[in-house]
């Protein structure tokens, strides 16, 4: 150890270790100490400012306090708590404020004024879009397009299941529905399963076997089967049962329009006859508030061209 | 028969530390590529191939067991009874009883692990192990205690050096955290779960005084023993202050077992346990720095070393990492910064910071300095230790960087306001926004992994070089004897 000079003042503690192990007794350094005691300072102060120590069955309170509404709106002064900055943060935030300020606009307002306003649909665009993100997008996907063709429809498009009116739309996101079709997989025969299937796909201009049409046409309006129940003579379908309209393009339980050729498609429409359909759309009253589903409405109706 | 004229493998006993060293290597190897693994899943989901036993869930308790406890807790073993043989220039005390727990701590890591791929967990953090694998470890933990204290009772000095102070605080405080938070009721003598004896909040309280202490005690208090052997002894100098190592020992043993409540602010814990947890944080970080100043201070006078010794880069960015990460732990406890930082990635990357930097980073400086002394021969390429060196630290900086930009990138998303008062972002795009950094991290691990592969093959080698050359004198010394028997 030849380069020591710089400790030679700088006595070891006199013993060694394992040969060569050694220890120095410089004196601690004075900007370690020195920060040490000002973390201390801290701490005191802080022990003094906030809720710290236990006593007994209670704890110091601190000298900070924090003022809210209670539920009875009485302005309530307490020890500083993070509970209670939530409270008064919501009540009185910058960002509270704001945002209460337009949602009590929102509220009052008719959903015609709502549409008629660019401020407030603006707002609307805003949270809804946040509202739909955290609570809708998990089925029907980021921005209203579910990540493939099956379980939840297609928000986008202009095709309306329960109907695409601000009346109907609050209905749905409030209650809730129930998207059912029977299974005629053991009613019906394979061949007649086959014919409703050409019949349906012929509805929206497909061009297919016009024998099968024709009996899938007398079977689609036949007793037996009773499609035109639900989906009605014309095959457009009912908002009130929410049958799918079959005479335009959009499909939302089979992949019709991913499917490579006709053959693929026939197949694909007969496993929904086959199978039937069994969808739920949970009730969101009680869940989100009021204001909150209201400006949903607007948001889902602006989404696929409401009526 | 502490003769000097007997060679240290005859005098020490070394086949312990050469098992655990090996196996240290080995659970660090599998550790961290499991670490890599998850992370790549998190940022490519379909990684997980919708198998079970290796999804996120089931196989991230895996990679921090085999980590902290497989990686971590071998290499502690090791260099603890090494260094306490030398310090104390004494045999280690019942070989039997140090081999029980060698394969008590393999046998308790292999039934963990394999038990959390497969659901088996008792789901606290860093204490997922089911009570029949607590119950062994308790085991090991009292053999090991008993193991060292007694070689400790032996020793040839008449005082005890600052490394086995660390080792012994480390061995003692987390006895009382493995039994105080495993407490519970078995279902059943053929079940594997059992009930915690704390409900409720309590139970997180236990859970983070035992989750923060095992960071304290474990992966701290621990490695600065491990430190504050081995770096005055590749440095070649005396420890910096014995009266700095006193006082922040003491101050680190004492402060580290209030902080746990900073994990659980802004939650259904009272804001007095939180806050209380909070300044004791801030009182910690000079202690901490205690012992970074000791070790980098240690080598002030030698600083040419590091243009030379790739053994001593690896001990003195280890402390430094260990200083920031110190630095960076209170200034995360406080309530308005861990408003945004908690629940991100930011965590993340301060715990990796400490586990990368610190904990494996000296893990390596130490080991490269004793795998050479156990087996009595040098190292078969310092060149690659210089490679391990620049991979390992390039890892530890792509992967905390990426889990800063992650981590408060999300947190400061998430509390983003529009002009109308609304949240700006909805969860899931500073889900997105994530996806970069997470790739990033991910490609940190590589070169972490990467490195300690590196660093088996330079172990491998070296151990079979010694072997060669013992065979080879061997030789040498029958073809002696027999010449002067002829």
């Amino acid at each position: 150890m030849a380069d020591q000079s710089q400790h030679k003042a700088v006595q070891t503690t006199g013993h060694a270790w394992d040969g060569d192990l050694q220890e120095f007794n410089n004196p601690l350094p004075r900007w370690w100490l020195w920060t040490f005691y000002a973390t201390v300072v801290f701490a005191i102060v802080y022990w003094i400012l906030y809720p710290a120590w236990p006593v007994g069955k209670t704890f110091t309170k601190g000298l900070a306090t924090t003022t809210f509404v209670d539920a009875d709106g009485k302005e309530v002064t307490t020890h500083w708590n993070t509970r209670a900055e939530f409270i008064r943060d919501m009540q009185s935030g910058e960002e509270a404020l704001k945002q209460k300020a337009y949602l009590e606009k929102v509220a009052g307002a008719s959903y015609e004024e709502i549409l008629n306003d660019p401020d407030m649909m603006a707002f609307t665009q805003s949270l809804a879009k946040v509202l739909f993100a955290d609570n809708c997008a998990a089925c029907h996907g980021l921005g209203g397009t579910p990540a493939e063709v099956g379980n939840f429809p297609n928000l986008r498009d202009d095709a309306w299941l329960w109907g695409g009116s601000i009346e109907r739309i609050e209905q749905t996101i409030r209650k809730g529905r129930l998207g059912y079709m029977p299974s005629f997989g053991k009613v019906l025969s394979d061949e007649d399963i086959e014919a409703l299937a050409n019949y349906v796909l012929s509805l929206s201009g497909h061009d297919v076997d016009k024998g099968l049409m024709a009996r899938g046409d007398s079977l689609f309006h036949s007793e037996q089967a009773g499609c035109y129940y639900c989906h009605t003579n014309s095959g457009k379908g009912l908002y009130s049962q929410g049958s799918a309209n079959l005479t335009d393009q959009v499909w939302t339980v089979a992949d019709v329009n991913g499917a490579p050729t006709l053959a693929e498609k026939i197949e694909r429409v007969k496993s929904v006859i086959r199978n039937g359909v069994q969808r739920r759309m949970p009730a969101w009253e009680g869940r989100l508030s009021d204001e909150e589903i209201k400006l949903l409405t607007v948001y889902v109706h602006g989404l696929g061209g409401g009526q | 028969m502490a003769q000097g004229a007997v060679a240290a493998d005859t005098q020490y006993d070394y086949d312990i530390v050469k098992k655990f060293a090996i196996m240290a290597l080995v659970w660090g190897v599998l550790g961290m590529t499991a670490g890599t693994y998850i992370a790549s899943e998190l940022a490519f989901p379909f990684l997980n191939f919708d198998i079970a036993q290796i999804t996120f869930g089931r196989l991230r308790p895996g990679h921090t067991t085999m980590v902290i406890f497989g990686f971590g807790g071998n290499a502690l073993f090791a260099t603890s009874y090494y260094v306490v043989q030398r310090t104390c220039q004494a045999r280690l005390w019942g070989s039997g009883l140090a081999n029980f727990t060698f394969w008590g701590w393999q046998a308790a890591l292999v039934i963990g692990v394999l038990g959390y791929m497969n659901g088996i967990t008792d789901g606290k953090e860093y204490a997922e192990f089911p009570w029949y694998v607590d119950i062994l470890i308790t085991l090991v933990w009292v053999a090991y205690f008993v193991v060292y204290v007694q070689t400790l009772r032996r020793r040839s000095q008449p005082h005890i050096y600052v490394a086995n102070w660390f080792y012994l605080a480390f061995i003692l405080a987390t006895a009382i955290l493995h039994i105080f938070r495993n407490l519970a009721v078995p279902v059943g003598l053929f079940h594997p779960e059992s009930y915690s004896l704390y409900a409720g909040v309590q139970d997180a309280m236990v859970q983070w005084w035992y989750g923060h202490n095992a960071v304290g005690f474990f992966l701290t208090a621990a490695f600065l023993g491990m430190m504050y052997y081995f770096v005055p002894k590749q440095a070649g100098r005396p420890i910096y202050s014995y009266r700095l190592s006193i006082i922040h020992f003491w101050a680190l043993s004492f402060m580290y077992m209030w902080v746990g409540g900073h994990h659980l602010h802004w939650t259904a814990l009272p804001d007095w346990t939180s806050s209380l947890a909070a300044a004791f944080s801030i009182l910690l970080l000079m202690p901490s720095w205690g012992g970074m100043i000791n070790g980098i201070m240690t080598l002030s006078g030698a600083w040419e070393k590091l243009r030379t010794d790739p053994i001593m880069l690896f001990l003195i960015t280890a402390l430094s990492f260990y200083g920031m990460s110190t630095f960076e732990g209170p200034m995360m406890s406080l309530k308005s910064v861990n408003a945004l930082s908690h629940y991100t990635d930011w965590t993340v990357g301060h715990v990796h910071s400490g586990a990368l930097g610190w904990v494996a980073m000296i893990t390596f400086g130490s080991f490269y300095h004793l795998i050479p002394r156990l087996w009595e021969t040098r190292l078969w390429s310092t060149r690659l230790v210089y490679v391990h060196f620049w991979l390992a630290t390039i890892g530890i900086v792509l992967y905390i960087a990426a889990m800063w930009v992650s981590g408060i990138g999300q947190g400061l998303m998430l509390r983003a306001f529009d002009d109308y008062g609304n949240l700006a972002y909805t969860f899931i795009e500073s889900v997105q926004f994530m996806h970069w950094p997470l790739v990033v991290r991910a490609l940190g691990g590589a070169f972490f992994v990467s490195g300690i592969l590196l660093m088996c093959f330079n172990v491998y080698m070296t151990v079979r070089t010694a072997k060669q050359e013992q065979a080879a004198l061997e030789g040498k010394i029958a073809a002696k004897v027999a010449q002067a028997g002829a």
